[in-house]
């Protein structure tokens, strides 16, 4: 594949992380995070932000990469090592979206589901694409 | 001197790293997440399962950089600062959060648990330091970089 047209890829990747950053703020309100959350204990509660900030950080960071130094990761091995850890990363979200979450859910949400899953779809098969391109 | 020193750093703190990766496996059963997730929404459940899991995902993949990649992550580059800047923050955030974020009230007191919690505050530390002196060297802040 063409490199100039895989960086455009990862810069497309950066956009859509930069949309899933914005999603995870506007979910939290819209699915009652907080109200949900309420009668839970205090680990539970302190353990599920938690866990949401750092994938919010770690999709900063990804986004950061893709959008300022897409280059890093298709320059050498270790920036493959990235990609392909990125491909698994969201080629499993897809996996995790159709197996696990609530059926009836995806289905009241039906218009997100498949948003969400061409998204991540999209993102496994870039980062599927930056691995192997020399 | 410093070059062997954070290689074996580098060397401790993946395997510290893997060890965290395999009690990660018994967490939920010491914190009791089934029960106490019982009386959540199926999507909270979900979104909690999910969430973790990823976070789990990323720190195989911080024991692996750190123990298969370890000559790359000293390399001197750009990427290697960025990635080992970024596991530095990320630590520093945990070690944060274990001083000044989770309330361990709730977490029954025993013998094991408070060691286990002693066992992982000393970890984040000591990945902080070798993840911070890898940043400073792949920056050329530290003496004897061979770049």
């Amino acid at each position: 594949m063409n490199a100039e047209l895989m960086l455009w890829l990862l810069r497309l990747a950066g956009l859509m992380c930069v949309g899933l950053i914005v999603a995870n703020f506007v979910a939290a309100p819209r699915m009652g995070y907080a109200r949900n959350l309420e009668k839970a204990d205090a680990i539970v509660r302190q353990i599920f932000f938690v866990h949401c900030g750092y994938i919010v950080f770690l999709i900063s960071g990804l986004a950061v990469l893709c959008l300022g130094w897409p280059e890093l990761l298709v320059s050498d091995l270790m920036g493959r090592v990235v990609c392909f850890f990125f491909a698994v990363f969201w080629g499993s979200r897809v996996v995790v979206q159709l197996t696990y979450y609530n059926p009836e859910l995806r289905k009241k949400e039906r218009f997100w589901d498949l948003f969400f899953l061409g998204v991540f779809f999209a993102l496994a098969a870039i980062f599927t694409m930056g691995g192997f391109v020399e | 001197m410093i070059t062997e020193l954070l290689d074996l750093g580098l060397m401790v703190s993946g395997i510290s790293l893997a060890l965290l990766c395999l009690a990660s496996f018994w967490i939920p059963k010491i914190l009791g997440w089934k029960e106490k997730l019982a009386g959540l929404t199926p999507l909270m459940r979900e979104l909690f399962w999910t969430y973790s899991f990823y976070v789990f995902v990323s720190h195989i993949f911080f024991t692996v950089l750190t123990l298969g990649f370890s000559d790359w992550l000293m390399s001197g580059t750009p990427a290697a600062a960025v990635m080992s800047g970024f596991m530095c923050l990320w630590w520093m955030v945990r070690l944060y959060l274990q001083f000044f974020g989770f309330d361990f009230e709730e977490v029954v007191k025993t013998r094991f648990n408070t060691l286990a919690k002693n066992t992982l505050t000393l970890l984040f530390i000591g990945l902080v330091i070798v993840f911070g002196t890898a940043l400073a060297w792949n920056l050329g802040w530290v003496e004897g970089v061979g770049r």
